[in-house]
């Protein structure tokens, strides 16, 4: 790894744990080898979000390029957002991509993602599925993601119909996840939703 | 790129450290409007990626960068580091602005030139001595000269066979010419100004020559002399269509009516002094070249020139 990119990252690291983010308890990050060029970050839910009481994992992976290009980061916490694509985790955020300037850290990249979920941006979308829902009909958007908090990110909020919904599938033979994707797609019909997965 | 931090004594100042690298800024420069400061090497390397101020992406090119103040300057020069070498052993503790001209003589540089002292005489890196076999080196370097001595060769092989060639075609133009030019009479007349000039060029490239005295010509020159002398002529680049009828010319029996007894040459004597003579390189002989002394009366004088042999007397 290129000396100065390892140099940034050791230094932003500190940074990080050294932050009041880390002491309360609202970001963390870790190494997941020892070249620094692989880090494991957490962002806790904000508040007053359907991402509240989740905790989301990212993964985080620095180029030799760095901090010339950006970090690439996705999501490895499954999770229901318009600018977050519900079947990989890739990012859909600015500073990510071309408003990605060399001075940004760690640091302040983990702070922008807590603060794409609390603020979303559907008019610039990754999962155009999600967008939609969101633009369409903000309430079922926000039950849904709280759903999905509950079941990937340790959320609190059980919502009983959708468990029941992706249980009636479950029984059909439809892996979990699939069912759960589909459900959110056609808005918690389960009819469609059947309709899809056996077509 | 900057200086790592962990080698200066005490706090920097946040000012100090490159948005970029993180190290502390090595010859800064700064983006105009909100002066924010990089290392030239960091900020450039950027601005061919994309041309923003990478702390607040205000539009920023290459050639607006400017030099850090001198309050910036000044303070970076005053913090105190340690030297490259530390791990090699150097405690010493400079300033910022000595660390490059101690790191020229630093003993502690494990890549310091060192002259061998078993006497091969090479100059090597100072972590290289230990392990540093004066023969290997040399055999290496033979091996190497070697190489270079058999890439010439070839070379020089290569070229001989380009100059025959040339040479070959060479001989085919100038059997060209000499049909064109006898079938063809402005063609002759080009032709023989050429060749006027040809004379010139080659007079023009000969020394002066000083005949001290004239009493030692000979001007019966025998065989084996001419041809010494008809030799040094086409070596110093005589024009070949003119070199046979110079050679005629070193004898009395081809010189001119004032020339051509000795009685005749008793009584022109004076008018010696009058010829400008060119040397023939080597040899005790003057060329008195037609070109040379038009001013020279026709009753001592010949085309294309006289050549005068001599036993002695020649500067
Ligand atoms: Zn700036
Ligand atoms: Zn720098
Ligand atoms: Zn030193
Ligand atoms: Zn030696």
């Amino acid at each position: 790894m290129a000396n100065i990119a390892a140099k940034r990252i050791k230094r932003e690291f500190k940074e990080v744990m050294k932050s009041e983010e880390v002491a309360g308890g609202t970001i963390k990050l870790e190494l997941v080898n020892d070249s620094w060029t692989e880090l494991q970050g957490e962002i806790a839910g904000p508040p007053d979000t359907p991402y509240e009481g989740g905790t989301f994992l990212l993964e985080i992976k620095v180029p030799e390029t760095y901090p010339f290009n950006p970090p690439k980061i996705r999501f490895m916490t499954k999770i229901w957002h318009p600018n977050v694509s519900s079947v990989t985790g890739a990012i859909c955020l600015d500073i990510l991509k071309d408003q990605w300037a060399a001075a940004l850290t760690l640091r302040t990249v983990l702070l922008s993602i807590q603060a794409l979920l609390s603020a979303a941006e559907p008019n610039d979308p990754q999962d155009a599925v999600v967008a939609k829902q969101y633009r369409e009909d903000i309430q079922l958007f926000n039950l849904t993601a709280r759903h999905w908090t509950n079941a990937y990110a340790g959320g609190p909020t059980v919502i009983w119909e959708f468990n029941q919904k992706v249980q009636v599938l479950q029984d059909m033979g439809v892996d979990e996840d699939q069912a759960r994707v589909a459900l959110s797609t056609f808005d918690w019909g389960l009819e469609r939703a059947t309709e899809h997965l056996f077509s | 790129m900057g200086f790592e931090i962990k080698r200066f004594q005490g706090d920097v100042d946040e000012e100090l450290i490159c948005p970029i690298c993180s190290g502390v800024l090595e010859d800064p420069l700064q983006a105009p409007a909100c002066e924010h400061a990089f290392c030239r090497a960091c900020i450039t390397e950027w601005i061919s990626r994309q041309p923003t101020c990478p702390v607040d992406r205000q539009a920023v090119t290459a050639s607006q960068l400017r030099p850090v103040p001198r309050i910036l300057r000044n303070l970076l020069s005053r913090l105190c580091t340690s030297c490259d070498n530390a791990p090699h052993g150097c405690n010493a503790v400079l300033k910022l602005d000595s660390l490059a001209s101690h790191l020229v003589e630093c003993e502690y540089n494990p890549k310091r030139p060192m002259p061998c002292e078993a006497g091969c005489g090479l100059v090597i890196p100072k972590d290289e001595l230990a392990e540093h076999n004066c023969v290997r080196e040399l055999r290496a370097l033979i091996a190497t000269h070697q190489g270079k001595l058999n890439d010439y060769e070839q070379e020089l092989a290569e070229q001989r066979l380009v100059i025959n060639e040339h040479k070959r075609e060479l001989a085919l133009l100038k059997e060209f010419m000499r049909a064109m030019r006898l079938s063809n009479p402005s063609m002759r007349a080009l032709a023989d100004q050429m060749e006027r000039e040809e004379v010139v060029r080659w007079a023009n490239s000969l020394a002066r020559a000083r005949v001290t005295r004239w009493g030692g010509m000979i001007s019966t020159p025998d065989d084996v002399l001419q041809m010494m002398i008809k030799r040094s002529l086409s070596e110093s680049g005589c024009p070949p269509h003119i070199i046979d009828d110079l050679m005629e010319n070193c004898h009395e029996r081809r010189w001119p009516p004032g020339l051509s007894s000795l009685e005749t040459r008793q009584n022109n004597r004076r008018l010696y002094e009058k010829y400008v003579c060119k040397r023939v390189p080597g040899k005790q002989a003057v060329l008195v070249l037609h070109c040379d002394n038009t001013h020279v009366d026709e009753h001592m004088m010949v085309e294309p020139g006289l050549v005068m042999i001599f036993a002695h007397g020649i500067e």
